[in-house]
C-alpha cells in the first residue's frame, strides 16, 4: 500500500487567482526515494506543502481530490499529529531555527521537548544525531551565529531527531555552496539507507540521477511527467518540458543521433564511461 | 566566582524574588523616608556581593535620577503650601513640597532598585523557567525568549542597513526633514523583512511540533538549592518582626 | 471561510510570532530615532505594526511584553505598562472598525489613540510620580504649571501634545508599511483582510 497517495488533487491558494496545484495524482510507496523537479513556479512547493498538510491547514483555501497519508485524509490530521509522520525541511537556512535556543544541541532537542519526550531520552537521541551528522563541532555554537550551510544542517538534524518516517525536503541547498550542498546530500543518501521515504525537490539533476527511484516532472501545477528515474531522464521528452537532463544522459541522447546508440542512456558519470566502454569494444569486434 | 557570590546567583528565582519582594514591602511598611532611602544602598551592597555592582549601578542611576530630580523640583516648587523656605520672583520652593517629594521618590526608589536588583541576579532563562513550573503557558515563555534573542539580531540588521542605506546615497545626516527622510527606508525593509519571515518560522515551528498537545518537555532546569528553605524561613522572620515592631511602635 | 476572532482565536501560531517582532521593531524604531536624532519617540511603533494586523489582543500583548522587557533595564517603566496596553488594545479595535484604510482615518484615528492613552497615562504619572516622567516633556508640565494650571490639568495638556505629534507621526508610518504587505501574509492574519480590499480596490 502507498504511504501517501494523491488523488485528482487541485489547489489554490485564497489570495492567488488561478490554481496553482491542477489534477495531481502520484503514489508514494514507503523507503523509496522521490525526486520532484521543475521550472520555478511550477507548484513544486506547493505540492511539498500539500503532503505536509500546510495546505489546507495554514495556507486555508479548498483542496479539492484527495491526499491520503497512510490512507486518512489530509483535512483529518492536525499539523500537530503529522510532525512525527513527515519532517519537513526548506530552502531558507535562517527561517528554519526556532529563535529561542542558545546552542545547537537544545535547538536539535526542541521538537523533542514539545513531544514530550523523556529528558534522558532527549539527550542520548540528540547526541547520536550530532555524531551521525559529524556537527559535533557545532553543538555548543549560537543557531544565530552558524553559516547557512551550518544552520541547514542543523535545520536537517533536528528534523531527523524526531524520527519521521517520511522527509519532504524542498531546495535544501539552493542557497548553500558545492560544500555544503555535499555535505546535506551525504545526509540525505544516510536518511535514504536507513529506509525513509524521502520526497525531494531540487533543481541539481546530476545529484538527482545519483539518488532518485521515481521522478515527477511538474509544469503549471500539473504532474506532467512521471516514472522511474531512469525512464524520465533518458526521455528527451523531458527536455521539451522544461527540465534539464544530466549531462550524460544528453551525451547519450547525441551520440544517439549521431548513429553511435550506446543501447543505453547513461545517467552518472560511470554509467557512460562503461556504456562507451561497451560501445568501443563492440566496434572493435565488428571491425 | 567566591562562595557568597555563588550563594546569591544560585538561589532559586522566586527565593530571589522574596528577597526584593520585602525590601520593597519595607519601604512602605516603614515610616518616613529615610529607610526608603536606604534600601538602595542595601541593593547595591547585595549586587556587590553577586558581582554586579557597575552594572546595577550604571541602570540605577539612569533609571532614577531625572526622574528623582524632575519630582522634586515639580513637587519643591509646585506643590500647595504656605512654608516657603526659599523665594525668587513669583517661584517658591514650599516645605511641604519638599516633604512630599521625598515620600513620594524614596518608595519609588525603593521599588525600582529593588526590581533591577532582582533582574540582575535573575537570569531571564532561569525566571521564565521557573514560572513555567508554576504554570505558566510555554507559550509565553517562547514569546519572551524570542523577544531577547531577535533585539540584538535586528539591531544588527539595523546597522547593516543602515550602511547600505548611506552607500545609495540616503542621507542620514544634516537638517531635520533630511533625517526625516531617512528613517522609513531604513525602518521599512527591516520590518517588512522580519514579518515576513514568520510566514516560513511557522512552517519551521509546526515542523519541530511546537503545537503538539500534551506536557513538553524541558531539558533547563532551576533547581532549588538548600539554601532556598533558609532564605525563605529567614525572610518570613524579618517580616514578622517588622510587622510586629510596627504595629506596637 | 469565516474567521473567527476574539481572545481565544487570535493568538494563532503566525500571530504570537508577530509579537516579538513587534516589540523589536518599538525597541529598534525608537534606536533608530535616537540614530538619526529626531525630536520625536516612536517607540510604540511595533505595537502599531501588530495591532493593526493582528488585532486588539495581539496588540496588547505586544504592549505588555515590550514593557516587560524594557522594565528589565528600567523598572520605572513597568508602571506604564497600561499605557502600552492601552495602545495596543485602541489600535487593534480602530483597525477592526476599518480606521486604517485611509491617510484621513489614520490621522482620526491618531487622535482617537491619543486621547485613550493619555487618559490612562495621566493618573500614573500624577498619583505614581508626581506628574514627573523623567524625560524632556517635564519642561512642559512645568511651564504649564508656572502658568497657573493645576497638576492634573498640566499633565493632561502636556501629555496629549505630545501624544498627538507621536501617535500621527507612528500611525502613519505604520499604515504606509501596512499597505506595502502582501495580500499572501494578510490573508493568513485573522485582521489582515481589511488591508487586502485596499489593495484590489
Amino acid at each position: 500500500m502507498s504511504i501517501i497517495s494523491i488523488k485528482n488533487l487541485t489547489y489554490q491558494y485564497p489570495t492567488s487567482e488561478e490554481d496553482v496545484l491542477r489534477d495531481i495524482s502520484v503514489e508514494f510507496e514507503s523507503g523509496k526515494f522521490y525526486a520532484v523537479i521543475g521550472a520555478n513556479g511550477a507548484g513544486k512547493t506547493s505540492l511539498c506543502n500539500a503532503i505536509r498538510g500546510f495546505i489546507p491547514h495554514f495556507y486555508n483555501g479548498e483542496l479539492q481530490g484527495d491526499v491520503l497519508i497512510e490512507g486518512r485524509d489530509i483535512r483529518e490530521w492536525e499539523l500537530g499529529e503529522l510532525s512525527t509522520k513527515i519532517g519537513y525541511v526548506f530552502q531558507n537556512p535562517f527561517t528554519q531555527i526556532s529563535g529561542v535556543k542558545d546552542t545547537v544541541f537544545d535547538e536539535i532537542s526542541f521538537g523533542l521537548e514539545n513531544l514530550g519526550v523523556e529528558e534522558s531520552e532527549i539527550r542520548s537521541r540528540v547526541a547520536d544525531i550530532i555524531q551521525l551528522l559529524e556537527i559535533g563541532h557545532l553543538q555548543e555554537k549560537n543557531p544565530f551565529e552558524l553559516s547557512g550551510g551550518q544552520k541547514q544542517r542543523v535545520a536537517l538534524a533536528s528534523i531527523i531527531v524526531m524520527e519521521p518516517e517520511i522527509l519532504v525536503i524542498d531546495e535544501p541547498t539552493s542557497q548553500l555552496d558545492p560544500q555544503s550542498t555535499e555535505a546535506i546530500f551525504s545526509i540525505i543518501e544516510l536518511m535514504q539507507k536507513k529506509g525513509k521515504t524521502i520526497i525531494l525537490v531540487e533543481h541539481k539533476i546530476e545529484l538527482i540521477a545519483e539518488y532518485a527511484d521515481y521522478i515527477i516532472v511538474m509544469k503549471d501545477g500539473k504532474a506532467v511527467l512521471q516514472g522511474n528515474a531512469d525512464d524520465v531522464l533518458s526521455n528527451e521528452q523531458a527536455i521539451e518540458l522544461g527540465c534539464a537532463l544530466p549531462q550524460y544522459a544528453l551525451f547519450g541522447i547525441e551520440m544517439k543521433e549521431n548513429g553511435m546508440d550506446l543501447g543505453t542512456i547513461p545517467l552518472t558519470e560511470k554509467k557512460a564511461i562503461s556504456a562507451v566502454q561497451h560501445l568501443l569494444e563492440k566496434r572493435r569486434v565488428t571491425s | 566566582m567566591n562562595k557568597i557570590q555563588q550563594f546569591i546567583v544560585n538561589l532559586y528565582p522566586t527565593t530571589k524574588f522574596l528577597i526584593v519582594l520585602f525590601l520593597a514591602l519595607s519601604a512602605f511598611i516603614t515610616p518616613g523616608y529615610i529607610w526608603s532611602y536606604l534600601v538602595l544602598p542595601i541593593c547595591m551592597f547585595l549586587a556587590y556581593l553577586a558581582g554586579c555592582f557597575k552594572e546595577f549601578s550604571n541602570l540605577a542611576i539612569k533609571a532614577l535620577l531625572l526622574i528623582v530630580l524632575f519630582i522634586f523640583l515639580l513637587q519643591a516648587f509646585f506643590y500647595p503650601g504656605q512654608e516657603i523656605l526659599w523665594q525668587w520672583g513669583i517661584f517658591s520652593v514650599k516645605q511641604e513640597g519638599i516633604q512630599f517629594a521625598l515620600s513620594l521618590t524614596s518608595k519609588i526608589v525603593a521599588v525600582a532598585s529593588s526590581l533591577l536588583l532582582f533582574f540582575r541576579i535573575t537570569k531571564v532563562k532561569d525566571l521564565v523557567s521557573s514560572l513555567e513550573k508554576l504554570g505558566l503557558s510555554p507559550k509565553v515563555t517562547f514569546i519572551f525568549l524570542s523577544t531577547l534573542q531577535i533585539i540584538p539580531e535586528m539591531q544588527k540588521s539595523t546597522h547593516v542597513i543602515m550602511d547600505a542605506q548611506k552607500t545609495r546615497g540616503v542621507e542620514t545626516e544634516g537638517k531635520l526633514m533630511t533625517r526625516v527622510k531617512a528613517f522609513v527606508p531604513i525602518l521599512s525593509p527591516l520590518v517588512l523583512g522580519s514579518i515576513a519571515s514568520t510566514e516560513e518560522r511557522v512552517l519551521t515551528l509546526e515542523s519541530r511540533a511546537f503545537s503538539a498537545k500534551g506536557n513538553k518537555t524541558s531539558l533547563y532546569q532551576v533547581n532549588k538549592t538548600k539554601h532556598d528553605l533558609k532564605v525563605r524561613i529567614l525572610l518570613l522572620i524579618l517580616f514578622i518582626l517588622l510587622i510586629v515592631w510596627r504595629v506596637l511602635s | 471561510m469565516k474567521i473567527k476572532r476574539g481572545v481565544k482565536h487570535d493568538f494563532t501560531l503566525i500571530a504570537i510570532l508577530l509579537i516579538p517582532i513587534g516589540v523589536a521593531i518599538n525597541f529598534v524604531g525608537a534606536q533608530i530615532v535616537n540614530l538619526l536624532k529626531l525630536p520625536v519617540y516612536l517607540d510604540t511603533m511595533g505595537t502599531a505594526l501588530t495591532a493593526m494586523i493582528g488585532g486588539p489582543w495581539i496588540g496588547m500583548a505586544t504592549g505588555i511584553f515590550s514593557n516587560l522587557v524594557k522594565s528589565l533595564l528600567n523598572p520605572v517603566s513597568l508602571a506604564f505598562t497600561p499605557v502600552q496596553m492601552a495602545v495596543g488594545l485602541t489600535i487593534g479595535l480602530l483597525s477592526m472598525a476599518g480606521m486604517f484604510t485611509k491617510v484621513w482615518k489614520v490621522l482620526v484615528a491618531a487622535v482617537i489613540v491619543s486621547l485613550a492613552t493619555t487618559i490612562v497615562a495621566s493618573p500614573i504619572q500624577v498619583l505614581m510620580f508626581g506628574g514627573a516622567t523623567g524625560n524632556s516633556s517635564d519642561a512642559l508640565v512645568a511651564t504649564f504649571l508656572a502658568s497657573g494650571q493645576q497638576m492634573w490639568t498640566a499633565v493632561f495638556s502636556t501629555k496629549i501634545i505630545n501624544e498627538l505629534i507621536d501617535k500621527s507621526i507612528c500611525l502613519l508610518i505604520a499604515y504606509f508599511i501596512v499597505i506595502k504587505m502582501s495580500p499572501r501574509y494578510l490573508s493568513k492574519l485573522n485582521y489582515g483582510s481589511i488591508f487586502i480590499k485596499k489593495k484590489a480596490s
